[in-house]
């Protein structure tokens, strides 16, 4: 998927849905899979979905924008109820998140592994207005560092979430974050959690592997 | 392994008070979020319990395996109900203003089928079964939880939710087949008992034992050979944790019950089968309560001769302070260090 480069979008624009800059560049369908029942890290969860549909959301459209200085992915997707309080103890909120690799052989199926950590911008129904950042060096390890790097932006409308997530395409910090360099190309991943099925945690669905990501160079030309 | 603190609960003189109830309430439960929480119930058995139907609600294991469970909602905890408190005490309307739940009219509460028990007059019967979390050796809580957020403490078995790591996903509360941890919507992070740590490691027992004036509760680490409960528990096994199918392998057990004998259609005292059926006790407490039961009516029958029963004393619990396995310091001697 190629992120185009928008010099003239400012973050509120990009940080806008329903800005017309995201019609006028291509969005990209990424079919999702629930993730195995088998890799659930405890045996209770395995028990409990054995039987069950995880992962009913079955594709997420997906379009990253950058402007030269901050990076914007826009998630979009069917979901019939909106899920987006958390105010009895069997309701869980629809979620999204983006997956980057922090180092380029960290595998994206298990979360990343010991020594080889996956970032990821996580966004919450029930939290609509902001992100938190995480990183994961396998299942089960996600731990967020951060809630102010990445920006966050949801709303529902008519069956629909759209969803935008965005980051400086530099920050620096101590903890593992995943670097963005335009005229580059690195991986990206994304899930989707459906609230009303009760998916929360390793309950979601997933893009599988790594799925290539292009950063247009900030001078507008292709990748050479 | 480490040692594991243990309760017994002498079913046999819970009064069904609820200041155990209201000790950990205002101890523990008071901030938002935790309205509906009771960390310590009380319940009238035979009853749904709290939350409603609790002993349905699965969790647990069986031969080893995780159970399904189920997620109680609010309501079925009960719920906080709100009341009019404001249009009763400054709505200026008088005698015309009632006390009354807001809202929809609810239809259950924690405690809402208190004393209604079973049997038939005159050999209705009931008892009260107080109940924390069991901070149990095979807690399935700890083992359900993705993101290692559950913690047995090593020195003293406690179990703990670690709100850093906590992301309310709420698998520990599907998990844990007696229903004791809670959501905390606001926090959005699971809460539960702790049994009083911060008392525990500065040597005062949980507000609970402390505060009951039936001197129902022992509290103690369970190798302790002197104290109550290796006596009560390992060497005249009259205390047995509640639900041991469930396989957590609880550490809160209970002296079981024992009513009045039963009356014959004559009105005579019939002493050939116990009020409380046996069967019962056994759904709740496993086959070993009827050793436990028998036990107990041996040493009362010695204590009623007039010979000297060490379990007797032992559950009279003359010294009260010897109930508590050495965590006798005054609370007024804690200093509490705000976080």
């Amino acid at each position: 998927m190629q992120v185009d480069f928008v010099g003239d979008a400012g973050i509120d624009v990009l940080l806008d849905a329903d800005h017309r800059v995201w019609g006028q560049h291509p969005t990209t369908s990424v079919p999702l899979l629930g993730t195995p029942v088998g890799m659930q890290p405890t045996a209770a969860i395995q028990v409990a979905w054995m039987n069950k549909k995880i992962g009913t959301v079955d594709h997420v459209d997906v379009a990253a924008l950058h402007n030269g200085r901050e990076i914007a992915f826009r998630l979009e997707w069917s979901a019939a109820t909106e899920s987006s309080d958390v105010s009895d103890n069997n309701s869980f909120p629809d979620a999204a998140a983006i997956a980057l690799p922090v180092s380029p052989d960290a595998p994206i199926i298990t979360m990343g592994a010991p020594g080889q950590p996956v970032n990821a911008w996580y966004w919450r129904a029930d939290e609509p207005q902001g992100a938190r950042q995480l990183s994961a060096e396998g299942l089960g390890t996600s731990l967020t560092f951060d809630q102010r790097v990445i920006q966050g932006r949801g709303s529902w409308k008519q069956g629909r979430w759209r969803v935008v997530l965005a980051r400086a395409l530099r920050v620096e910090s101590e903890s593992p974050v995943a670097e963005l360099i335009p005229g580059t190309a690195t991986g990206f991943g994304v899930a989707i959690w459906d609230g009303a099925n009760g998916e929360r945690g390793g309950i979601k669905a997933f893009s599988g592997n790594w799925l290539p990501l292009e950063l247009q160079a900030a001078s507008g030309e292709r990748n050479a | 392994m480490g040692r594991q603190l243990a309760m017994v609960m002498d079913l046999n003189k819970c009064i069904g008070c609820q200041t155990c109830t209201i000790a950990c309430k205002r101890l523990w439960t008071r901030d938002e979020g935790m309205e509906y929480m009771w960390w310590n119930t009380v319940n009238t058995q035979p009853g749904r319990g709290t939350p409603r139907d609790w002993e349905q609600s699965g969790g647990g294991f069986r031969k080893g395996v995780p159970k399904p469970g189920a997620l109680p909602t609010r309501r079925e905890f009960g719920d906080a109900w709100e009341y009019n408190h404001d249009e009763v005490f400054f709505g200026e309307k008088g005698p015309k203003a009632h006390l009354q739940v807001k809202g929809e009219k609810p239809d259950w509460g924690p405690n809402w089928d208190e004393d209604q028990g079973d049997g038939d007059y005159p050999n209705s019967y009931y008892f009260y079964l107080p109940r924390i979390c069991n901070h149990c050796t095979h807690p399935a809580c700890l083992e359900a939880c993705p993101r290692k957020a559950i913690e047995k403490n090593a020195e003293n078995g406690i179990v703990t939710v670690n709100e850093d790591r906590c992301r309310g996903y709420r698998f520990c509360m599907e998990a844990c087949p007696y229903k004791k941890i809670y959501f905390n919507e606001t926090k959005k992070v699971s809460q539960k008992c702790i049994f009083c740590f911060p008392r525990i490691e500065q040597g005062v027992a949980n507000a609970c034992a402390r505060q009951c004036p039936g001197r129902v509760r022992f509290v103690g680490y369970r190798d302790d050979e002197n104290a109550p409960i290796y006596k009560l528990v390992e060497k005249w096994k009259v205390a047995v944790p509640l639900h041991p199918e469930y396989e957590t392998e609880p550490n809160v057990f209970y002296v079981p019950p024992i009513a009045p004998p039963r009356y014959d259609e004559n009105g005579d005292i019939d002493e050939s089968s116990p009020r409380i059926p046996e069967e019962y006790l056994v759904s709740l407490f496993g086959p070993p309560v009827i050793e436990a039961l028998a036990t107990l009516h041996d040493e009362m029958a010695k204590a009623r001769d007039g010979q000297k029963s060490e379990l007797m004393d032992l559950l009279i619990a003359y010294k009260w302070k010897e109930m508590f396995g050495g965590f006798d310091k005054d609370p007024a001697t804690i200093e509490w260090v705000k976080s």
